[in-house]
């Protein structure tokens, strides 16, 4: 064995995300890489592939296999946990992401925080350790990420985002309460997955600069977030949509180990919060509607420059990308990393 | 005498009781229907516009306004009898096919509906048959469009391709919007505005019914 063999794609991963050395900037996708031509070359296709745990695992293999990412990370949508709180689920079909239909919860005290045995027993749940543990098997040197709604996206769920939303005016202590049930689940659901072989959780909570004030990110959330980040045993990172360099102060009091932010938030000015000084590196950097769907590779190469010059540790879509994404523009960023001098 | 300020300043704070109460009080008093609308209730949304603009309030804030401007516009209803309001120009809307959030489209419509625009809301994962049938029935002025996912974006293309293939598309203006969509994505699209938030939503539909 040679060096070159010994930095495998996790540990190239999982070095990028403590900010230690690699030998070339790492490629990750903390959320969803399926896509349309992807599903045609694997044969999984939604919605099976989020209620099949070997279709589940195979679309999620094609972003290491055939695009080359260092990471691969089985959790398409953002609905796995609805069915655990009760939500009905429209699971959508070839070209729509699932969404819960409807909302189970008006009171705090209407939240039934689920036994790990009954966690066990909720198929989408089960679909994703399931898949996980596949994929740790045929693939011991990529790195696998498992996810979990943090309790924000959960009580979106479970009220429906509007009132979630307006009870955060109206009733602010039905939220904090909720909220700090809610975590019950995003933690013992990220455990699980850790159990079955993840090397690290994407963790998306819904608090977006599009959305609520940071004020509200910090009365609410930080202390949470501050919680949660101890009671899960693996590197954990933070999702948020959006332009979020508003509360990128409160994120850095979170100690995430790394943050997937979206280019909507200026990276410049993100990278002055969230530095050096604090514990938090950064993955993203690829914008989705503009570069990876109508782009071409070599926009998607200058941005992945301009992302690694400005520090970011990871590259990465920005978010889920859109399912017409052409697999070119999504090789073309590990086509970039791989030219990308260490020190950019 | 309850002052006009009184009402918008309850609108503001979201307190959709108080609006409602002063509202009928207002209105017991004397005051016209179409005064209290433009004066406490619109004046009062135009203001939550401005503070949600310069990010000084955020989504939950605009929503619980929003809520207590429509306590504030049932409680016009009864007064209205009688009297024909003709609207700026209709408008239907809707959320695209695959997608089921309809949180900006309802402020969109709450704010439409607010500044004197027939609203017809058709409401979420509207295919495009559903659009063109609108159109056909209701001779809107204008179609809004809205998409919150970047995987469901691309409906606004399809649309207005299917609205030309159907001989419709110069029957109608073509507005879209939506957190992932930009100015830019919405005019590549085929459309003929694009509302970065639901106040520019509401001027930008003025301009196109030439109301501005």
């Amino acid at each position: 064995m040679n060096r070159a063999e010994w930095m495998t794609p996790k540990r190239r991963f999982l070095s990028g995300l403590f900010r230690g050395k690699v030998d070339r900037i790492p490629v990750g996708n903390p959320t969803s890489v399926a896509t349309v031509e992807l599903m045609e070359e694997t044969g999984a296709f939604f919605p099976e592939a989020h209620l099949d745990a070997k279709k589940m695992a195979a679309l999620a293999a094609a972003g290491h296999e055939i695009l080359g990412f260092d990471t691969i990370m089985p959790y398409f949508s953002v609905q796995m946990e609805a069915p655990a709180l009760g939500c009905e689920m429209d699971w959508g079909d070839k070209e729509t992401m699932p969404d819960c239909t409807t909302h189970p919860y008006k009171e705090a005290e209407d939240i039934r925080i689920p036994t790990e045995e009954e966690l066990l027993k909720v198929h989408s749940i089960t679909t994703v350790i399931e898949a996980i543990r596949i994929l740790r098997e045929k693939y011991p040197t990529v790195a696998i990420i498992g996810k979990v709604m943090g309790p924000w996206t959960l009580a979106y769920h479970g009220f429906g985002v509007q009132n979630f939303l307006m009870d955060t005016i109206l009733n602010p202590e039905r939220v904090r309460k909720s909220l700090e049930k809610l975590q019950e689940i995003s933690v013992a659901f990220a455990n699980l997955q850790v159990r079955a072989g993840a090397d690290a959780i994407c963790f998306p909570d819904h608090a977006t600069g599009d959305l609520v004030s940071p004020q509200m990110y910090r009365d609410f959330l930080v202390p949470l977030h501050q919680k949660i980040v101890t009671r899960i045993g693996a590197p954990i990172i933070l999702h948020i949509c959006g332009n979020t360099l508003s509360r990128a102060q409160y994120i850095a009091e979170e100690h995430f180990d790394c943050f997937h932010y979206d280019t909507k938030t200026d990276i410049i000015e993100l990278k002055k919060v969230l530095g050096k000084n604090t514990t938090t590196t950064l993955i993203g950097g690829i914008n989705n509607p503009e570069v990876l769907l109508f782009g071409t590779p070599e926009d998607v190469k200058r941005q992945a420059y301009f992302a690694a010059k400005a520090g970011v540790e990871i590259l990465a879509p920005e978010c889920a990308i859109p399912l017409r994404t052409p697999n070119n523009n999504l090789k073309a960023i590990i086509e970039a990393a791989k030219t990308i001098p260490i020190n950019a | 005498m309850v002052e006009m300020r009184e009402i918008s300043e309850a609108l503001m704070k979201g307190d959709a009781e108080k609006v409602k109460n002063l509202t009928e009080k207002k209105l017991s008093e004397g005051a016209s229907p179409l005064d209290i609308l433009n004066n406490a209730l619109i004046a009062g949304m135009d203001e939550v516009g401005k503070k949600f603009k310069t990010l000084e309030i955020f989504v939950p804030e605009v929503l619980v306004s929003a809520r207590a401007m429509s306590f504030g516009v049932e409680a016009l209803k009864p007064a209205w009898k009688g009297k024909e309001v003709r609207p700026l120009g209709t408008v239907v809307i809707g959320s695209v096919k695959g997608d089921v959030h309809d949180i900006g489209k309802n402020l969109v419509v709450i704010m439409m509906e607010g500044a004197g625009f027939k609203v017809i809301d058709l409401g979420i994962n509207i295919p495009v048959e559903k659009f063109i049938e609108a159109i056909k029935e209701q001779k809107p002025d204008i179609i809004g469009m809205s998409a919150l996912l970047t995987t469901t974006m691309g409906e606004f293309k399809k649309n207005i391709e299917a609205l030309k293939r159907a001989g419709l598309r110069d029957e109608v203006k073509v507005m879209v919007g939506g957190a992932p969509v930009s100015e830019k994505y919405a005019i590549d699209s085929g459309a003929d505005a694009y509302g970065g938030d639901a106040i520019e939503a509401v001027e930008k539909a003025k301009k196109l019914v030439g109301k501005a």
